[in-house]
């Protein structure tokens, strides 16, 4: 293989493996550190968002499988 | 002589100057009182009742917005040349904390007002007709950015389900536990896209994977990724940023 080729190949493999390590999630979110983003007040930890959810999926079920009982019957 | 109040300097003029001129005193008098609140620094705004005012003008400027979309306006679409590379990852965490979904036992879950809520499994939402556009990512933050999306036009998706297009929101839950709603008018709009493909390649994990709701008349965080489960209402729901005071219409 020529040099020119085998360096043409070489860089092709690196991009390629390096989008893929870009793609591939490497660790699990840490909940306790702050968000990353500009959209955050200073004092916002990833964990919010989850904690937030939570909190949102407890008031919006019961409406929302009510309303849809409700429509079911209609 | 006499004096001159703003009663008798008005007297001899037309009712139609004088509403106008006390229109422009309250506008005046309205903005004193904000330039106010504005000069006393943050802890005005820090005030429990003052969110809780913030959050009630925002909602009456949601409805507003809603009247005054236009369901028939277009967002521009760009050539293949115009398209940003890369395009950018944003998110309340790291690219490479990027939540992972398993393809092969991944479900849309389905709830609320729609007739049939059957489950669909990533092969089946492949099948659905697509279509592909390039338009404009707008961020909050003040970026923008050019893509391009490939999916089912979201219309048609809620047409398959029985979605009650006459119920008012749409919610929208995410692998990485975002969440967020959108007003009935804007799903329906014609280039609202339920995508599962970015640049003509399967949408990798850093932009949304398997799905992500793509609303080009509408900011970034209306655009949620890694959709989990959708449910049509007409109960507010809210979203993770417009619940911190991020106007929730957010769009054109």
């Amino acid at each position: 293989m020529k040099p020119l080729e085998t360096i043409a190949l070489a860089a092709m493999l690196a991009a390629g493996t390096g989008a893929w390590a870009a793609d591939a999630p490497s660790k699990p979110m840490k909940m306790d550190e702050p968000m990353h983003g500009e959209m955050k007040k200073r004092s916002m930890k990833k964990g919010d968002v989850k904690k937030a959810a939570e909190k949102k999926e407890r008031e919006m079920k019961p409406m929302i499988e009510k309303e849809a009982a409700g429509s079911a019957r209609k | 002589m006499k004096k001159r109040t703003m009663e008798t300097s008005l007297a001899g003029h037309s009712g139609k100057l004088v509403r106008s001129i006390e229109r422009r005193l309250f506008l005046r008098q309205g903005l004193s009182l904000g330039a106010l609140a504005l000069l006393s620094g943050c802890e005005l705004t820090d005030d429990e009742g003052v969110q809780s005012l913030l959050m009630g003008m925002s909602r009456w400027n949601d409805r507003a917005q809603g009247w005054l979309f236009n369901p028939n306006k277009l967002a521009p679409e760009f050539p293949e040349s115009a398209i940003t590379k890369p395009f950018p990852f944003n998110a309340f965490y790291s690219v490479d904390e990027v939540e992972s979904v398993d393809g092969a036992s991944y479900k849309l879950e389905l709830a609320g007002l729609i007739r049939d809520k059957k489950p669909w499994t990533l092969p089946e939402l492949y099948s659905l007709p697509q279509t592909s556009q390039i338009t404009r990512h707008i961020c909050v933050e003040g970026w923008s950015a050019i893509g391009k999306w490939s999916g089912v036009r979201f219309s048609d998706f809620l047409a398959r389900i029985g979605a009650d297009t006459s119920a008012k929101y749409i919610g929208f839950k995410c692998a990485d536990d975002y969440y967020s709603s959108v007003d009935m008018a804007t799903a329906l709009h014609p280039q609202t896209l339920l995508t599962f493909r970015y640049a003509d390649e399967i949408l990798p994990p850093k932009y949304g994977f398997p799905m992500k709701l793509r609303i080009p008349t509408k900011l970034g965080f209306k655009n949620p990724k890694h959709i989990m489960s959708m449910f049509v209402t007409n109960e507010y729901p809210g979203g993770y940023w417009e619940d911190q005071g991020y106007n929730w219409f957010s769009g054109s």
